[in-house]
C-alpha cells in the first residue's frame, strides 16, 4: 500500500492511501456489502460505514497512477471547496474518472467502480495523517492479494479505457506503425488531460 | 507547470471572473484538441478555471529561440542537451541539423492546423525541444496554448504561419531559408489543404493582418 501527502490541502482530507489488490475473490459480497452499508440505519449502520469507507476502483480502468492520482486531486479539491457532486470525497473519485461530464453518477460509479466480476481493484482512503492502520482496514474487508502499484500495468484493459474515453476516433492513435507501447503512452496521456480538464469540457 | 491568471485591478470584477474562467477553459479545450490529433503539445494536469489556475505537465528542454540564437543570446559555457549543427559537432552534446528541428517545426504545426486549432501567438520562445527520456522521446513540443482557438478558415492559418514568420525573421538574422523548410515540411503534412493556405499566405504577406476587407 503507498500513502501520497497533498499538504497543500486541508489536512483532514491531506492523505491518500492506495492499495492495488490483485486475485480479488469477494467482490460480489464487497458490493452487496457497499449497498447494505448505506442502508442500515444507526450505529450499526456508522459502523459498517467506517469498515468499507473506501472508494473501490476497477483497477482494469486505470491507464497508470498519475491517472489516478488526478482524479483524487480533483475529488479532494471538490471537497475543500465545497463543490462535491456526489455524496463523499470517495464517490467523488469515481465521479472525476467519468468522461462525461453529463452523465449520471451512478454510471460513473457502476463503469469505474467494481462490478460483481472485478477481479483486480485498487481500494482508495483519503483521510487526516492520523488514521492509523490504513493497510489492515484495506486488508479486512478486501479478499485478494496486496500488490505492489507498479503491477497495475499488468491488468491494464486499454480496449475497455479507449472505448469508455472515446479514444478510438483519435487520429493520435490512427498513426500507421506505431507501436503498442508508444500508443499506450499517447492514450495514457489523453486520459489523464481527460480527467485534469473535466470541470471546463464544453 | 502551474499558471495562474491572477485577479486583474484594472477590470470590473464580474468582468475579469468570467474572462479569466472562459481563458482557462480554452487554453484547457485547445490542448486537449491537440493531443487527440497528435499534436505534440504539454498535457493537462489540474484545472481550476474559477481561480484561474492550470496545471501542465513540465517539459524538459529547450526553447527553439534559445537553440537558434539571435543577435542578443550570449553562448554561456553550459550544457545544452542540444546543439545545433553549424559546423562542427561538440562532443557529449546530441546533435541536430538546424533543418531538422525546421521540419519538426512544420510537421507539429501542420498537425495543429488540421486539427482546426490556431495557436494565435507561434514563436520560437513558445516551441521546445524535449529532452529524450523515457517515455516521450525527441520532440518538438508546442506550448502556450493562452491564445489559440478553434477555426477551420484559410485565412486564420496563413495569418498563423504569417506570424511565426514574422516572429523568425525579426529574432534570428539570416533565418529565410530556415522558415522555407517549415513551410515544405508542413506543405507535405498538410496535403491538398495547402494550396488554398499557400495562396492565401501569400495574399496576408502583401497587405498585412487583420485586413481582411470586409467593411
Amino acid at each position: 500500500m503507498q500513502t501520497f501527502r497533498y499538504d497543500h490541502f486541508p489536512l483532514d482530507v491531506s492523505c491518500v492511501h492506495v492499495g492495488l489488490f490483485t486475485n480479488v475473490t469477494n467482490a460480489a459480497q464487497l458490493r452487496a456489502r457497499l449497498i447494505q452499508a448505506s442502508l442500515i440505519q444507526g450505529e450499526a449502520g456508522d459502523v459498517e460505514r467506517e469498515a468499507v469507507n473506501f472508494a473501490f476502483v476497477e483497477a482494469r480502468l486505470i491507464s497508470s497512477i498519475l491517472h489516478l492520482q488526478t482524479a483524487v486531486v480533483h475529488a479532494i479539491l471538490a471537497q475543500a471547496q465545497g463543490s462535491l457532486r456526489t455524496k463523499t470525497v470517495h464517490s467523488e473519485i469515481l465521479w472525476a474518472l467519468s468522461p462525461n461530464n453529463n452523465a449520471s453518477i451512478t454510471e460513473a460509479i457502476r463503469r469505474f467502480g467494481i462490478s460483481d466480476e472485478t477481479t483486480a481493484l485498487l481500494a482508495i482512503r483519503i483521510s487526516s495523517p492520523d488514521l492509523t492502520d490504513v493497510e489492515g482496514r484495506m486488508r479486512a474487508v478486501v479478499s485478494g492479494d496486496l500488490s505492489n502499484l507498479n503491477e497495475l500495468r499488468q491488468v491494464t484493459d486499454w480496449t475497455n479505457i479507449r472505448k469508455y474515453y472515446k479514444l478510438n476516433q483519435d487520429p493520435a492513435l490512427k498513426t500507421p506503425g506505431l507501436e503498442e507501447a508508444r500508443q499506450h503512452v499517447i492514450a495514457d496521456e489523453i486520459v489523464v488531460s481527460t480527467v485534469a480538464m473535466k470541470s471546463v469540457l464544453a | 507547470l502551474l499558471k495562474y491568471r491572477f485577479h486583474k485591478q484594472y477590470r470590473h470584477p464580474s468582468l475579469d471572473t468570467s474572462l479569466t474562467k472562459s481563458r482557462v477553459a480554452g487554453e484547457a479545450r485547445a490542448i486537449i484538441r491537440c493531443l487527440r490529433h497528435g499534436v505534440n503539445v504539454p498535457g493537462i494536469r489540474m484545472v481550476d478555471a474559477a481561480e484561474g489556475i492550470l496545471v501542465l505537465e513540465w517539459i524538459e528542454g529547450q526553447s527553439v529561440r534559445y537553440l537558434l540564437g539571435g543577435g542578443f543570446i550570449v553562448r554561456i559555457r553550459c550544457s545544452p542537451w542540444y546543439a545545433l549543427q553549424l559546423t562542427t559537432s561538440p562532443s557529449g552534446m546530441i546533435t541536430l541539423l538546424e533543418d531538422a528541428v525546421m521540419r519538426m517545426i512544420g510537421s507539429e504545426i501542420a498537425k495543429m492546423h488540421r486539427a482546426d486549432v490556431i495557436h494565435g501567438d507561434l514563436t520560437t520562445s513558445n516551441m521546445l525541444l524535449r529532452r529524450p527520456n523515457p517515455p516521450k522521446g525527441l520532440q518538438l513540443v508546442l506550448i502556450d496554448f493562452g491564445l489559440a482557438y478553434t477555426s477551420a478558415l484559410v485565412e486564420d492559418k496563413a495569418v498563423d504561419l504569417y506570424v511565426l514568420e514574422r516572429a523568425f525573421a525579426s529574432t534570428h538574422p539570416a533565418s529565410e531559408s530556415l522558415f522555407a523548410s517549415v513551410l515544405k515540411a508542413y506543405e507535405e503534412r498538410m496535403g491538398r489543404d495547402w494550396k488554398a493556405i499557400s495562396r492565401r499566405l501569400d495574399d496576408v504577406r502583401l497587405r498585412g493582418r487583420k485586413r481582411s476587407m470586409v467593411g
